[in-house]
């Protein structure tokens, strides 16, 4: 905390993040460094004029992040008249930056909507992203009105430890570094990744990137991270993906999952009879149905959750990948 | 400690951005009313409108407040002619990517709104954001087949529901009446959460077990039905529940998500972790740790070791034995 002379007012940082920001807005050509830290509340108080300002700097590169963390982008820009001399870098928010765009208005209903979708992330790794968003998007509203979504909880269920630090990378676009354990071979490895995207399909999150020591697009499955993510935040951004190669890869995955397909003999009227709605999937009258998977070893959990309920018909690995789960789990509690 | 404060401080200058978009310059408003627009508690919204009003910017105040009214409960704030934001903010990556999985979800659940509604919204939410951008988030749809269309105007009507439904003991019960109050939508199953007048108590009901549901335009929903207060958890642990202690590997650590340790779960090893969850009967474990294969396992007490390890037997041999079974 700093030093505040006594019996003045101490500037708190909302305060001084807001005054940045007009400040920076409002200013015709920019401010500098100088300017800034001399004359806006939070920092003069602080300032010397003949003297070293290193932490106020370091407090102002702070604070820019946490407006970039915000939506605001505070520039940097030389005034072209000081050919390219850096000590005349100025600061400055560019409105049509700043503003949300005119045009674009809300109605009550699509408000209430945006507010279920932040409502889905409740305690989980997003809401608190998705409820500044919410907030801020609901200064386009009329205070008073009402929702007329009412009645339906959803909530997603995203239990991965590193989901906020990839979801954050892929915003960031910042390269991140795990250990991944291989599912066939059991063997760890660390891998090096620029995140694109964060899917889930059945129940399991999948983070698609760019591999940088395999130099292609591969798939990996939160569960299956065992370190703590780190990103590299020191580094440049990575370059945007090209929207081609991002559909291209997931339109791989689900070609792969196409080709992945168990038959399953299900007893009637079990518990797996409606999880997997046999009376509406199967083709004859006999219980069998064709159900297509992403992972051998997701697939397996979720029969073994039905035992004697469902037989695994084909292929005969995920059978057997059944059979030794639950061989794996006599020993384990013998 | 620390992280809150960082948290709060940046909440707080998110909704001043917010109320200074939101505001009419001079026009009169209430603290409750904008707490309850902007859902954040009273004392927010005063705090933030005091820290509009300190902020003083080369002796000029871009914000004028009455900071009498405001102890009223009185919000009135008049904008300065230079340097006072007016404007709605847009969104930051974080914020837009956040709401637009929000939305990718909810598209992915049928019968919450039209698909093409979700999609001008996600339209919005790209160009309210400084950069267009390829979606950052994908959920596919859940693997059920549900309208729950019927359910929703049930709840919104206020009328109650009359349906076949097949407990978890494989038992149906032909035209059974439920007041219908919420409709939770988790990741595998959707659940309608009502009142049973059966068992004169809040149920949980599994969606894909239902069959005829059709709505009782004479049945309102009871006062006693709509005072029940519904739980965000659909098991609330009893009383005289059993201590048990589990351990997981990273494949497996979803269960200490789903099953509400009593404490902070404790490291093994680098990746193993141990924690303590408390059951109503142990033979409901059986399934829980099974379906992992290996990447859970009971520690203790050997009753519940003994429960898993039946129910692993039992499912290696269907036909040897009854098909394991949960409690009742």
């Amino acid at each position: 905390m700093a030093e505040t002379p006594a019996g003045k007012y101490k500037v708190s940082k909302p305060e001084r993040l807001f005054a940045l920001t007009c400040a920076l807005l409002y200013s015709k050509v920019g401010l500098s460094k100088h300017q800034i830290l001399s004359s806006i509340p939070g920092y003069m108080a602080e300032y010397k004029p003949n003297g070293s300002n290193a932490s106020l700097e370091r407090k102002f590169e702070r604070d820019k992040d946490t407006l970039r963390h915000n939506g605001i982008n505070v520039e940097a820009v030389i005034p072209p008249y000081e050919d390219e001399n850096n000590q005349a870098t100025v600061y400055v928010i560019r409105k049509e930056e700043f503003t949300w765009p005119k045009d674009i208005k809300l109605t009550a209903r699509q408000l209430a909507l945006l507010t279920l979708a932040s409502d889905a992330w409740a305690g989980g790794s997003l809401s608190t992203a998705a409820n500044k968003g919410i907030v801020k998007l609901r200064s386009m509203g009329v205070v008073g009105e009402d929702s007329d979504i009412s009645g339906v909880a959803p909530r997603i269920i995203e239990h991965e430890p590193n989901f906020r630090e990839i979801n954050n990378a892929i915003s960031d676009r910042r390269v991140v570094q795990f250990d991944y354990r291989n599912p066939n071979t059991g063997v760890i490895e660390t891998r090096t990744l620029q995140p694109w995207l964060l899917r889930q399909s059945e129940g399991m999150w999948l983070v698609l990137g760019f591999d940088v020591k395999n130099d292609q697009p591969r798939n990996f499955m939160l569960r299956r991270i065992v370190s703590r993510v780190s990103v590299g935040s020191n580094s440049a951004p990575f370059d945007a993906p090209d929207p081609s190669e991002v559909k291209k890869a997931t339109d791989e995955l689900e070609a792969f999952a196409d080709k992945q397909i168990a038959k399953l003999k299900v007893k009637p009227n079990s518990e797996a009879w409606f999880k997997y709605q046999v009376d509406t999937k199967q083709k004859k009258n006999d219980g069998v149905i064709a159900i297509r998977y992403y992972d051998k070893f997701v697939m397996a959990e979720q029969i073994r959750e039905y035992p004697g309920q469902v037989e695994v018909l084909e292929p005969k690995e995920l059978a057997d990948l059944v059979a030794e789960g639950y061989k794996q789990v006599v020993d384990d509690h013998g | 400690m620390a992280e809150s404060k960082k948290l709060r401080d940046s909440d707080r200058f998110n909704l001043m951005l917010a109320l200074v978009g939101n505001l009419i310059d001079g026009a009169l408003y209430d603290v409750p009313e904008l707490a309850k627009h902007f859902r954040v508690p009273e004392s927010e919204i005063k705090e933030a409108i005091k820290n509009l009003g300190f902020i003083e910017i080369n002796y000029h105040s871009p914000y004028g407040i009455d900071f009498d009214g405001l102890e009223e409960g009185d919000v009135a704030v008049h904008f300065g002619d230079k340097m006072a934001i007016q404007e709605v903010p847009r969104l930051s990556a974080r914020q837009a990517s956040a709401l637009a999985a929000g939305l990718v979800y909810l598209k992915s659940i049928p019968g919450i709104a039209d698909v093409e509604e979700i999609e001008k919204l996600q339209e919005i939410i790209a160009s309210g954001f400084a950069k267009t951008k390829t979606p950052e988030v994908i959920i596919n749809p859940i693997g059920v087949d549900l309208d729950i269309r019927i359910l929703r105007q049930a709840i919104n009507k206020s009328l109650a529901i009359k349906c076949d439904y097949q407990d978890n003991k494989n038992e149906v019960t032909i035209g059974r009446i439920i007041e219908p109050l919420r409709i939770d939508v988790h990741s595998e199953f959707i659940y309608l959460r009502g009142w049973c007048q059966t068992k004169q108590a809040l149920r949980s009901f599994r969606i894909d077990r239902m069959r005829n549901t059709e709505i009782l335009d004479t049945v309102k929903i009871s006062d006693k039905a709509k005072q029940a207060e519904l739980d965000d958890e659909l098991y609330v642990p009893a009383e005289n529940d059993i201590q048990v202690v589990l351990e997981v590997q990273p494949g497996a650590y979803g269960l200490m998500y789903d099953l509400k340790p009593i404490a902070e779960p404790v490291p093994v090893n680098k990746t193993s972790r141990r924690f303590t969850i408390k059951v109503g009967d142990v033979r409901n474990l059986g399934r829980l740790v099974t379906r992992y294969g290996g990447l859970a396992k009971v520690i203790a007490p050997e009753e519940a070791r003994k429960a898993v390890r039946d129910f692993a037997l039992a499912a290696l041999n269907p036909e040897g034995s009854d098909s394991p079974k949960d409690a009742e």
